[in-house]
């Protein structure tokens, strides 16, 4: 197979699908890791991003892209409301009871959606967008931004955690949550934080995904197990783990289809995870054991 | 908290107690779809063709004594387990005469297998195509109005031969109704009229780029690909991103393919290589009646499925009257309201179907989606046209046959 | 006639509960007394229902099977079946802690279910398998679910006395320490890989009976039963709302949880006319709210784990 038509139709749709998944996996992976639990509401709550930023799209008659940041916003409010409203009070129980919360909150976001915007499918802007020619990648304007808008994200997110005071307050609180208390940093607000950046990324990842495709009422819910997969495989708590992971499930899925018939392209991320698991239990970059 | 929740779980169920008794004696017939789940976005189109129906029937004198007909919405999900507890609610809670759907497969066979047979109530599914609903010991209480996948599949295949399709690839989606499609097509293009097809591959629903299955589709050398999957899910992400990275010149879709959504959301400037099978009447009049009244009451004709969602409520409407309220009669009067003799009855035409049953007329319906007149399973043979995308929407291209 | 109705409704429902309190159950060997985060139920719910359906059908030659046995053979074989497909992945997967086995046991229940619908030498695919048939079936409407509710009361009872003598015997205590404090019962000597996967096995083993008790009852089973909301998620929802680590608690799950998913579809058709699709919407988050309220006033559970003596104020093997 020529080198071209393996970037053009396998790794670049590869990297688009796991900059998508990415986003995602990032906001799973810091609530893991400050929150420890799973958050199956994750992929519904990626849709309700998707569907505020076509409400203002269609509302204002704006770009997409500029929707993009007040969908961010939207999503990062409504993260933090459901968590102060069903999670906060469950947060000294055990962790599964958290879980299951969360899988009545996918629920309930996705019933408010199907409300709100019905359930026909929907796009941002009417029509196809064809591939622009980059010596000789054929790469589409809205997927240089999905994958600039995962770098400028994750790189804002990496420079707030490393240097700002309440990302080290975050990043204290993963590693040691007992430490972390003893030193007088205020839980209540980190807990927030983690909020805001997982509903804010998970709203990216959703109008991604809507940008690239198609919006779905159910398509978040069908994106939430590879973005777990992601999570995981990149090493828990780890937030350039996320993204790697991401990045390997999106490619490996549209790689497979050259080595296993294609209906089993689904099964690929779980396939590469439990191989990870298995020869190195604690993610590609070493996370947090759980 | 525990008394407080069976006290809430028995209130629930004395509500639903009194909640069902009758206000009048009106007829209810059970709609059931899979309005959350998968198809979420298929099913609304579909409960709201046959809602017009039953709107239809009260306008021109009602069901029988001049009462009213009702249809109860009830959500199978797309899967067996919400199937068959609404096809139970349905049956004993709301006591329907006869059921329209499910919509899947899956649904139709387990509400069919626990439910409507045991209580002997009659079941039209206007979209379950699977050939296990034609073997089903069903003493003839379960119809579909959707021709099997075989007919179509055969159909589309000897009228791509005859238009000079030649090399094509065929993408289908991982259910039931896409692998019907796909592999009779499969069978008659290329072992009975000996046309090539260079790759065959199933897809799974719900993921974000398709990209990588097109290229491997494409690599045999085909300049057309036929697509077995719905319009407004997969299969529009499908064609769109087929569309935009050129990998065939010609597109052919299923009947699921013919779904406004595609229309709507790629336009129709880009769509001017794609055709799609969908079923008609002989007399196609009985399609344009019901796109005219379907229109009327705010629904979109082209969505997937909703013309022989419609036939199905019509159908059992006048099965209704013409068992004459008798639960038991309503499954056999469903085949002699649509045999093939008798007089014309079009889609709308409630009041004339009445008066001729009541006089002791036979009459045959001839639907939206065809003339029906099912066989002793219960199934019907399609009649199918190829449609292309033209300035308002699809428009016949040639009859299939 | 209405009364008939509600008495065949009542039927209906209780059967289906039944059914999910045997896959409850199973989850609860596994996670309430070894703290095993099995999140693919399906999977051997899947594996049960297929197996039993392949044994008990009329020969058909385009798949495997149709072996035409009775019932019986069929449930066991399920039983069989399911602990089979157990072993290997408790084998591989069980050194894996909580999370990392739930990721890894849903990822396995999405490969058995992409086998199922794409192996039509196998299970018939996308179509799956119908006309299977159920034990006493032939009878009436409402004498027919009478009969079956009576067959797979027999089947959880019996399911319940055993699980329920095994985890008062020393085996139980012997689990609940593994699960408390997997450290401590390895000092005593306790094969604990050994033990978790002998749990594994149990619990999926009843899974493969519920699954084949539901394909019975339904006279079919296609892939659509599998998906993971309703096959892993609500039982995961029936286990934690109704108490883990208590097997009434987990029979009383499965009931309040199926009475609130069925029930509250009735209760939304009461929204006017116009919105009958709507009221769909409406109850699913209706279902979420009821469990949202059930979480917060009962987070521990309707009837929550017994402490049988060993006063134990915290579970740290239970908050994972």
């Amino acid at each position: 197979m020529e080198l071209f038509e393996l970037l053009n139709f396998y790794v670049i749709p590869g990297i688009v699908l796991g900059s998508i998944y990415a986003l995602g996996a990032v906001g799973i992976t810091l609530i893991f890791a400050i929150l420890r639990y799973a958050h199956l509401a994750h992929g519904d709550l990626a849709t309700l991003g998707a569907f505020i930023a076509l409400a203002v799209v269609t509302g204002l008659g704006v770009s997409p892209l500029v929707a993009l940041p007040v969908a961010i916003l939207a999503t990062a409010a409504v993260a933090v409301g459901i968590d102060k409203v069903f999670y906060e009070h469950l947060r000294e129980r055990p962790k599964i009871v958290t879980v299951m919360a969360s899988l009545g909150i996918a629920l309930m976001v996705r019933s408010v959606i199907q409300v709100v915007w019905g359930v026909d499918t929907e796009t941002y802007s009417r029509g196809i967008v064809r591939p622009e020619d980059y010596f000789g990648l054929r790469i589409r304007d809205r997927e240089i931004y999905t994958v600039v808008a995962l770098i400028v994200l994750v790189g804002g997110l990496q420079l707030f955690l490393t240097r700002s005071k309440w990302g080290k307050a975050m990043r204290a609180m993963s590693d040691n949550p007992n430490l972390a208390l003893l030193s007088g940093i205020d839980n209540k607000k980190v807990v927030m934080l983690t909020w805001v950046i997982a509903g804010g990324l998970c709203a990216a990842s959703g109008f991604f995904l809507g940008l690239n495709t198609e919006l779905k009422s159910m398509m978040g819910w069908y994106m939430l197990l590879p973005m777990f997969a992601a999570a995981i495989l990149g090493g828990v708590g780890r937030v350039e783990g996320a993204v790697l992971g991401g990045l390997i499930v999106g490619i490996a899925e549209e790689l497979s289809v050259l080595v296993i018939p294609s209906e089993y392209k689904a099964a690929m991320a779980f396939v590469i995870l439990l191989f990870m698991l298995l020869v190195r239990p604690t993610g590609l970059l070493k996370g947090k054991v759980l | 908290m525990k008394t407080k929740i069976l006290a809430l779980a028995a209130g629930l169920m004395t509500a639903t107690a009194l909640a069902s008794v009758p206000a009048h004696a009106d007829v209810k017939i059970g709609l059931l779809g899979g309005v959350s789940g998968p198809i979420a976005a298929m099913a609304p189109a579909m409960i709201d063709a046959a809602q017009l129906a039953v709107q239809q029937v009260n306008e021109q004198g009602g069901i029988g004594d001049g009462e009213k007909l009702v249809g109860v919405v009830g959500d199978s999900a797309c899967n067996p387990q919400n199937g068959t507890d609404a096809a139970t609610k349905a049956v004993n809670i709301e006591g329907v005469v006869g059921v329209v759907g499910p919509h899947c497969s899956g649904a139709v066979l387990a509400a069919a297998g626990s439910v409507t047979i045991p209580a002997g109530i009659t079941m039209i599914t206007p979209s379950g195509t699977s050939p296990e609903i034609t073997n089903l010991e069903d003493n003839g209480t379960v119809y579909r109005t959707v021709p099997s996948d075989d007919y179509q599949g055969r159909a589309l295949a000897r009228t791509m031969k005859d238009r000079g399709y030649g090399k094509v690839a065929v993408a289908y989606l991982n259910n039931d109704y896409g692998t019907g499609l796909a592999n009779a097509f499969k069978s008659e293009y290329v072992d009975e009229l000996g046309g090539e097809i260079t790759a065959f591959a199933a897809h799974e629903e719900g993921k974000a780029s398709y990209r990588s299955n097109l290229a491997e589709l494409a690599k045999g050398g085909a300049d057309t690909l036929v697509i077995f999957d719905y319009g407004d899910g997969t299969g529009l992400t499908i064609l769109r991103q087929a569309l935009e990275n050129g990998f065939f010149e010609k597109y052919v879709g299923g009947d699921g393919m013919k779904s406004d959504a595609v229309i709507k959301e790629l336009g129709t400037e880009n769509l001017t290589t794609f055709v799609s099978s969908s079923p008609v009447g002989e007399k196609s009049e009985a399609l344009d009646i019901f796109n005219e009244a379907f229109k009327g009451v705010g629904g979109d004709p082209d969505a997937i499925f909703v013309t022989t969602s419609y036939d199905a409520a019509f159908l059992l409407a006048l099965a209704i009257e013409k068992a004459g309220g008798d639960k038991a009669g309503v499954a056999a009067a469903v085949a002699e309201v649509s045999n093939g003799e008798g007089e014309t009855i079009l889609p709308g035409e409630w009041k004339k179907a009445k008066e001729l049953i009541a006089a002791g007329t036979a009459i045959d319906y001839k639907g939206a989606a065809g003339d029906l007149n099912f066989d002793a399973k219960g199934d019907v043979p399609g009649t199918y046209a190829l449609w292309e995308v033209g300035a308002d929407g699809f428009e016949v291209v040639t009859e299939m046959k | 006639m209405e009364l008939l109705g509600l008495v065949n409704y009542a039927l209906f429902m209780a059967i289906f509960i039944c059914i999910y309190a045997l896959l409850a159950l199973g989850l609860n060997i596994q996670w309430g007394f070894a703290g095993l985060f099995n999140a693919g139920i399906a999977g051997f719910f899947a594996v049960g229902a297929y197996t039993s359906a392949i044994l008990t059908t009329a020969m058909d030659p385009d798949r495997i099977g149709g072996f035409d046995l009775h019932f019986i053979v069929g449930w066991i074989g399920a039983m069989l079946a399911a602990a089979l497909v157990a072993w290997p992945i408790g084998k591989i997967c069980l050194r894996f802690r909580s999370d990392y086995l739930a990721i890894a046991s849903i990822g396995i229940a999405e490969i058995i279910r992409l086998v199922i619908k794409s192996e039509p030498a196998l299970t018939n695919g996308a179509r799956g398998i119908a006309s299977i048939p159920r034990p006493a079936g032939d009878i009436g409407y409402m004498e027919s679910q009478i009969a079956y509710l009576a067959i797979v009361l027999v089947v959880l009872i019996a399911a319940y006395i055993l699980v329920e003598r095994q985890f008062n015997a020393p085996w139980g205590r012997m689990m609940r320490a593994i699960r408390d404090n997997e450290g401590a019962a390895k000092a005593m000597g306790k094969d604990v890989e050994f033990r978790r996967l002998e749990a594994f096995i149990f619990g999926a083993a009843l899974m493969g009976l519920g699954g084949a008790l539901f394909a019975h009852f339904n006279r079919s089973i296609t892939p659509e039963a599998i998906d993971p909301m309703v096959a892993t998620f609500l039982v995961w929802i029936m286990l934690i709302l109704g108490g883990s680590g208590n097997n009434r608690g987990a029979i009383l799950g499965a009931a309040v949880v199926w009475i609130i998913w069925s029930v509250s579809e009735i209760a939304t058709d009461r929204l006017p006319h116009e919105y009958a699709v709507q009221a769909k919407y409406i109850r699913l988050f209706l279902i979420g709210l009821m469990l949202q309220l059930v979480l917060r006033f009962r987070p521990e559970g309707l009837l929550p784990e017994p402490l049988r003596g060993d006063l134990r104020s915290t579970k740290p093997g239970a908050d994972r």
